[in-house]
């Protein structure tokens, strides 16, 4: 696309990009340094032995499979819904889904606490559950159903004369040829998640249930304030989201390029 | 909406989309009647509309309270939360940060954005890994990095020894502790965290421009830099305009790194709208005006989101 055919100009790129890189690379470095600092090692051996430290990592794991598990379901059904059957006042539907994409979830903070007290669901996983789901929803069916549209009548008409019901469709055309997309709606998910913060500092009280995101926190009580250890932590925190990166690197910039784009 | 095609990939040139024959297969072609759609979405209504309007609502009720969250009996004040607001010095300085806070960091992270997929394009050496620098912050969540950058930006941290080392220890000072650096110490984090976002949204939209129109552009003797202002930038407007709304919306969602970098502080330096919902509904217990912050916010974002989704569309009819 751009071409440099000077000798120079290739070296004047290559500095220039090396500068800007800076500034991205400190921060992590800063991290594993401090993580590093004082004890050593002994940091992050010591913030392995803290009772319950694996129960951080469970507890995101939890929430996030719930999450996607509730998000890909209804998404997938709802964009085929949308996309190839027949629904009285369709648009008006889709539209108030739609609204929903702007929702700062701070916004939800009373509402959903007075409910969860009166349902029972404070304190527990499905305080995050349920309203991490319904935020991701929108957009994920937005995403699916401009993708469904994509196939082909033609292919559900075909089936449907061969006697098969929507469900039929559903289960052998829809889910088997939306992977591209249900990937990207994976991912977004994922991402969005593990990586919260707000809804786990509100709704999750006891430390069984908390998730990764608060786990800074935890350790600055555990370790009144010893920063190489919280450093250690944020290392050993960061490092699944970091592999998960690595391993599926297109499939994250896709899914999180297609998820941002509201 | 703008932002969809890009991905979708229909995005090369607006030809398809200017197309006066639209989408080609709608008109009049209905076939077989479809069967019954309305049970297949019903779950989606029930799990987002149904929670976030009924919290939305909720929300619209409690704003008209005078309430501390736990009173069985709280006094109705009707809409003397949202005068009070008006008057709320905080409420308008966390206004004015959330405004200055988007131009700066759209401004700054689409410039960076557009030079790394320049670069990138150019075929720099470590490109791989380069992109992987960028890209990392993204995945990483804001709450585990908030140590980090406590750390870093402590009187006696990082950012102030590199300073003491190369010669600029004259600048040095504690950046989160004092109001005039704590709001761009936020919107550095936040720059840091997202260019990533952008970068590979434009890399990406790069790849798609149609090489032929680069090439003619060459053939009449155009360089690199007026290739890139004439064609390669009006060509991803529809990029630009998607990142806008993400950015601005994402401005008034910010809550993680302002709570947890600067606490909103020093003297509400760094308060936004998110982080004064939450002291004024959790730890301050002033439910009801919180609730009222809440539909003020909600509004905005959702005037914001029309108004640049208009903007972006109209704009892009004229060019």
């Amino acid at each position: 696309m751009f071409e440099v055919r000077t000798r120079i100009g290739r070296v004047v790129l290559q500095v220039v990009a090396t500068i800007l890189i800076l500034p991205y690379l400190f921060p992590l470095i800063v991290m594993v340094k401090g993580a590093f600092a004082g004890e050593g090692a002994k940091n992050f051996s010591a913030v392995l032995r803290v009772p319950g430290f694996g129960r951080f990592f469970l507890n995101s794991i939890i929430i996030s499979v719930a999450v996607i598990a509730l998000v890909y379901v209804v998404t997938m059904m709802a964009a085929f819904g949308f996309a190839k059957l027949h629904i009285r006042a369709r648009e008006v539907y889709f539209w108030l889904l739609l609204a929903c994409l702007t929702l700062p979830e701070v916004v939800l903070l009373a509402p959903l606490f007075v409910t969860d007290f009166k349902l029972g669901l404070y304190d527990t996983y499905w305080a995050v559950i349920l309203p991490l789901a319904a935020l991701q929803v929108p957009f994920a069916v937005l995403l699916t159903r401009n993708f469904i549209n994509g196939l082909p009548n033609e292919l559900f008409e075909a089936a449907r004369v061969d006697g098969a019901n929507s469900w039929r469709g559903f289960r052998y055309l829809v889910i088997p040829l939306t992977r591209p997309i249900a990937a990207a709606v994976v991912i977004f998910t994922l991402v969005a998640a593990w990586n919260d913060y707000l809804m786990p500092l509100v709704f999750l009280q006891s430390p069984q249930l908390q998730t990764i995101t608060l786990v800074p926190q935890f350790f600055v009580g555990e370790f009144s304030n010893d920063q190489t250890k919280i450093l250690a932590s944020a290392v050993i925190t960061a490092i699944p989201e970091i592999v998960a990166y690595l391993s599926l690197q297109r499939l994250f910039e896709r899914g999180l390029a297609a998820g941002s784009i509201k | 909406m703008t932002g969809t095609s890009t991905l979708t990939g229909n995005r090369v040139g607006d030809e398809r989309s200017a197309d006066p024959s639209g989408g080609g297969r709608r008109p009049g072609r209905r076939g077989p009647r479809r069967p019954p759609g309305l049970p297949w979405i019903l779950p989606a209504l029930v799990l987002s509309v149904g929670l976030i309007y009924y919290g939305i609502g909720y929300t619209g009720y409690i704003s008209t309270l005078d309430w501390d969250g736990v009173s069985p009996d709280p006094g109705h004040l009707g809409l003397q939360n949202y005068t009070r607001i008006v008057h709320d010095p905080v409420f308008w300085a966390a206004v004015r940060h959330t405004v200055v806070f988007f131009v700066v960091t759209f401004v700054i992270q689409t410039v960076l954005g557009l030079v790394f997929a320049v670069l990138l394009h150019a075929k720099v050496r470590l490109a791989a890994i380069y992109k992987v620098i960028v890209f990392v912050p993204v995945v990483l969540a804001p709450a585990i990095m908030a140590p980090v950058f406590r750390h870093m930006f402590a009187p006696d941290g990082e950012l102030n020894w590199v300073l003491d080392h190369v010669g600029l220890g004259s600048l040095a000072q504690p950046w989160i502790g004092q109001t005039s650096t704590a709001l761009p110490v936020i919107m550095f984090i936040t720059i840091w965290e997202w260019t990533g976002l952008t970068f590979v949204l434009y890399y990406a939209a790069m790849t798609q421009i149609d090489p032929s129109i680069l090439e003619a552009a060459r053939m009449d003797g155009a360089g690199n830099l007026r290739t890139l202002i004439s064609i390669i930038w009006p060509e991803m407007r529809g990029t630009t305009v998607a990142l806008a709304i993400l950015g601005a919306i994402g401005a008034l969602k910010t809550f993680d790194v302002p709570y947890l970098v600067t606490i909103g502080g020093p003297n509400y330096a760094t308060e936004f709208l998110g982080t004064y919902i939450y002291r004024q509904t959790i730890p301050l217990s002033h439910v009801g005006y919180g609730a009222a912050l809440s539909i003020i916010l909600l509004v905005v974002a959702l005037i914001m989101a029309l108004v640049l989704q208009f903007a972006g569309r109209e704009r892009g009819a004229g060019d």
